[in-house]
């Protein structure tokens, strides 16, 4: 699944057009719209509510470890080395506030710009700016949204698209625009998706017999009567040789319907299977 | 790795993540000569990067970054039991650098650490420094590139050049450099000194294909060591480690074979001999980050070190010692 979460509507709708997203209808807080494996939630403005939303998201949908987050909306640029449009992967998150820094993996290659972004709980002004600012480019969410996302994903697979917006100057916001851009950055979005997509299918996949053993383990369970000691060396005994031999060893099925009358029937059959394992 | 993995991964290296105290030092500067097209970020302190939770080792083995870093407190540590201490008293250890470019399967840094990126420790003249102290009081037995193949970085940053600098005015310090790169060019223009020891592993070219990704081949360290002892470095062979594989007895036999065909064992100062052990914690840590044939082999652990069962280490030891004594002195091999 990929999660996307911004911030308003009017980021959210060229994406949900582009990727043909339903608008959910269950109660909820939040705008969700879902479709071709992506939710996408809409969290309102600020550090707190983007966490709040990408808490409930994962939650609720039961993110996994090759699932991935993104974070898409506009930003304000501090320095004018950026253009407007200009699309950005963050490299680094600052919470200004609590000045914690996240930093993404970026594994693989993409065509974005990266830079520093910091996030603030409040609009940001350029004749206001804080002196310490590190920030290349400043918005109100990805900090909220990164310190969540990363508690239930792996780091290569939590990201901040940023698109420049203004320079801080608070131009009048102009909502077409705002859509435009976010349209015209879809392609690397999308791109960036898939070499995503790739890197946990292709570097993160089990040996099909390793996705089955728990459910080996659970039959062997109850067939053998076993200890949760003794449940959990078996585990990681037949994950080791699965490994070692690339397969399953034959006589293992045997053990599946052996009839148990005594606790020591059922170690001594565990001590047979552990000498077969360990070959 | 085929060119379509490396078409879509960032290059080792896209991201240099610095902290912020050392971004002007000379070190990090002459490192940024050679990284011009990566992308830098500033850090307040490398652990922020280095020690984040959930990193995925094996994934970041395919992209590695660099982060440099100012080391603080302790430079110098005592040597470990598993490791050989040649017969020298004060035996340590130090790391400039930790982790590693080559990515060995076996490795025990991929259990010591959570990332696979690459620290380099810049502020070489505090070891330096920490050392010269350290000398006034007792001689120095030292393994410099403990955590890391500091010769096969030497491109990226010269540390191995600069510890043989070091050493060469410096009496009672005996420095190892452990490597498996070839990149002995890079120290020839330095004078072979007495007591620096150019440490290469060797291993059968089946094992390095099987489990030592990125590292150079055998006939190609064959030809570095030649090289080495040809302009009087002092050389050790480690055959460290010796793995259990298919067909082990005839691999080894051959190798040893192929080894002293091309290397006369008179020029070698001596040998070290290890079959595969590892702490405990480390192989547990290794097995979650990684599965294969060496992670998953059942061990036997003895003082919270696991290694090969009593009877296979024995076999694996005395078929391997007794066919090196063929070609070299008893004395010259030290087993561990
Ligand atoms: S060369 Fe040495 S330090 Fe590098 S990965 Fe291999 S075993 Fe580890």
């Amino acid at each position: 699944m990929i999660y996307i979460v911004t911030a308003f509507h009017v980021e959210a709708k060229p994406l949900i057009e582009h990727f043909d997203l339903k608008k959910l209808y269950e109660p909820s807080k939040f705008q969700i719209f879902s479709g071709n494996d992506i939710l996408l939630i809409e969290s309102k403005e600020g550090i707190v509510k983007s966490s709040i939303a990408t808490t409930f998201a994962m939650t609720k949908f039961g993110a996994g470890s090759k699932d991935i987050a993104l974070n898409i909306g506009i930003c304000g640029a501090v320095e004018n080395a950026f253009s407007k449009g200009d699309i950005i992967l963050c490299n680094k998150i600052i919470n200004h506030h609590s000045k914690k820094a996240f930093y993404p993996d970026i594994l693989i290659q993409h065509s974005m710009k990266e830079a520093t972004l910091e996030s603030f709980m409040h609009p940001v002004k350029k004749e206001s700016l804080p002196v310490e600012i590190e920030g290349d480019i400043v918005d109100m969410e990805s900090a909220g949204f990164f310190e969540a996302a990363s508690i239930f994903l792996p780091l290569h697979n939590v990201h901040c698209i940023k698109i420049v917006y203004d320079f801080l100057d608070f131009e009048k916001i102009n909502l077409v625009e705002i859509q435009n851009l976010i349209k015209q950055s879809i392609p690397h979005i999308e791109s960036l998706i898939n070499s995503l997509l790739k890197l946990n299918l292709e570097f993160c996949s089990n040996a099909p017999e390793i996705d089955n053993i728990p459910l080996l383990v659970n039959k062997l369970k109850n067939s053998l009567h076993l200890t949760a000691y003794m449940t959990n060396e078996l585990e990681s005994l037949l994950k080791d040789y699965i490994i070692r031999h690339k397969k399953l060893p034959d006589s293992i099925f045997e053990f599946f319907e052996v009839q148990i009358n005594s606790k020591k029937e059922g170690k001594n059959y565990f001590d047979k299977l552990r000498k077969i394992l360990l070959s | 790795m085929t060119s379509s993995e490396k078409s879509f991964l960032a290059k080792h290296f896209s991201h240099v993540y610095i902290e912020k105290a050392v971004l002007s030092h000379p070190v990090t500067i002459k490192i940024l000569e050679n990284l011009q097209n990566s992308q830098i970020v500033k850090i307040d302190n490398y652990k922020e990067v280095f020690c984040r939770a959930r990193q995925n080792y094996s994934l970041q083995e395919k992209s590695k970054k660099l982060i440099l870093a100012k080391k603080w407190g302790e430079f110098l540590y005592p040597g470990p039991s598993i490791c050989h201490n040649f017969g020298y008293d004060n035996f340590f250890y130090t790391s400039n650098i930790l982790n590693c470019i080559y990515s060995c399967e076996y490795c025990f840094l991929k259990g010591m650490y959570s990332s696979a990126n690459v620290v380099i420790f810049v502020n070489i003249e505090d070891y330096f420094k920490e050392i010269d102290a350290v000398l006034k009081n007792k001689p120095l037995y030292l393994s410099v590139s403990y955590e890391t193949d500091l010769l096969a970085l030497e491109k990226i940053v010269p540390f191995s050049s600069a510890w043989i600098e070091y050493a060469a005015s410096k009496q009672n310090l005996t420095i190892e450099i452990r490597t498996k790169s070839t990149n002995f060019q890079a120290l020839e223009n330095l004078k072979p000194q007495d007591n620096v020891i150019l440490a290469w592993t060797l291993s059968p070219q089946e094992i390095i294909e099987k489990f030592e990704h990125g590292t150079p081949s055998l006939s190609s360290r064959l030809y570095a060591i030649k090289k080495a002892t040809e302009n009087g470095w002092k050389v050790r062979l480690c055959f460290d480690p010796i793995l259990y594989i298919e067909d082990w007895k005839s691999i080894y036999e051959k190798f040893l074979k192929q080894v002293f065909g091309e290397i006369n064992p008179d020029k070698i100062l001596d040998i070290s001999l290890g079959l595969f052990r590892i702490p405990k914690d480390y192989l547990k840590r290794m097995k979650k980050a990684f599965a294969n044939e060496i992670t998953s082999f059942p061990y036997e652990e003895s003082q919270n070190i696991y290694t090969y069962p009593k009877e296979l280490k024995e076999e694996m030891t005395n078929t391997i010692l007794l066919k090196l004594r063929e070609f070299v002195l008893p004395s010259k091999i030290f087993v561990i």
